[in-house]
């Protein structure tokens, strides 16, 4: 049998578990092979078109992978608001045991492949299991130092 | 069925699945890959498992009928009065990551063998799977005698 595309994340999540039950590294490891396979989709893109590259890449994810979401383009920033995220959502939707890092997976592939472009990102994820979040994109480092800082400042009110 | 996806398809997640299978493979061995198919096979189709379990095949009849149609798979799925035959000439998969100019994994095969012999272990089904080249594979899911 064929894991369909629709289940991939399904898959994803038993290796998760897998790589987690070994060590944090293993599970890190992993990660970043999967930002170095998506630098081939991603990297010039984003090298030579910035932000709005970025958009048109996140755009076509919205679309293809059936995303709630809602982008926002600035000068300086690009904020991806996830209302619900499908890919955590059919992990949640599940006969098998939920990865409780499986939110994790998205900054650890990202973060290196927008570093090697030459931008920043932060996240704030909301709780493990429950399919919202917001990424932002920088290009000024201490923009998003400070966003960071704000998010941070707010989760712990 | 358990899982009915709908909308749009990412087959670029083909791609992802492939990496993986390489990666696992390479770093801890065949049989670290056929654990995680398992696991795929009896905890997230525990449903289909169970159906098994119970003799009633129609969910995974149903579940292979729905994604490979999905995927515009060029395949056949013929019931004899032993079980039935899945004939697929074109596996969606393989054809998406050659697009993609991805190299196949020579672990990727192993998902359709691990994942129905998973589907099948502790139930009165059993399943044959031959391999061919370029995607074509064919599995014989018949009752046990």
């Amino acid at each position: 049998m064929m894991i369909p595309s629709d289940h991939f994340v399904r898959f994803y999540n038993e290796v998760f578990k897998f790589l987690e039950a070994k060590s944090e590294k293993d599970l890190r490891d992993y990660w970043l092979e999967i930002s170095r396979h998506q630098e081939k989709h991603c990297l010039e893109l984003f090298k030579t078109k910035g932000l709005k590259g970025m958009y048109d890449y996140w755009e076509h994810i919205r679309i293809e992978e059936n995303c709630d979401m809602t982008l926002t383009l600035t000068d300086d920033c690009l904020k991806l608001e996830m209302h619900k995220c499908p890919s955590l959502s059919k992990v949640l939707d599940n006969d098998a045991t939920p990865s409780a890092r499986y939110c994790d997976h998205c900054e650890a592939w990202e973060a290196p492949l927008l570093a090697k472009a030459g931008y920043y990102c932060v996240y704030d994820l909301i709780a493990p299991d429950i399919p919202k979040c917001k990424m932002y994109i920088y290009k000024d480092k201490e923009l998003c130092e400070k966003k960071r800082k704000e998010i941070a400042e707010n989760n712990s009110l | 069925m358990r899982y009915k996806s709908t909308g749009e398809l990412h087959m670029d997640f083909h791609g992802a699945t492939n990496t993986t299978i390489d990666y696992i493979a390479n770093k801890y061995g065949k049989e670290a890959l056929v654990d995680i198919f398992h696991k795929v096979g009896k905890d997230v189709y525990k449903s289909i498992h169970e159906g098994l379990k119970n003799d009633d095949p129609s969910e995974l009849i149903e579940h292979l009928n729905y994604y490979l149609t999905r995927e515009k798979a060029d395949y056949t799925l013929t019931e004899n009065e032993d079980g039935f035959v899945l004939d697929v000439r074109k596996c969606p998969a393989v054809a998406h990551i050659k697009s993609l100019g991805l190299e196949v994994s020579p672990y990727f095969s192993l998902q359709y063998v691990e994942i129905s012999n998973a589907l099948c272990e502790s139930t009165p089904w059993q399943c044959s799977t031959e391999i061919f080249e370029d995607g074509r594979y064919r599995q014989t899911f018949s009752r046990r005698k």
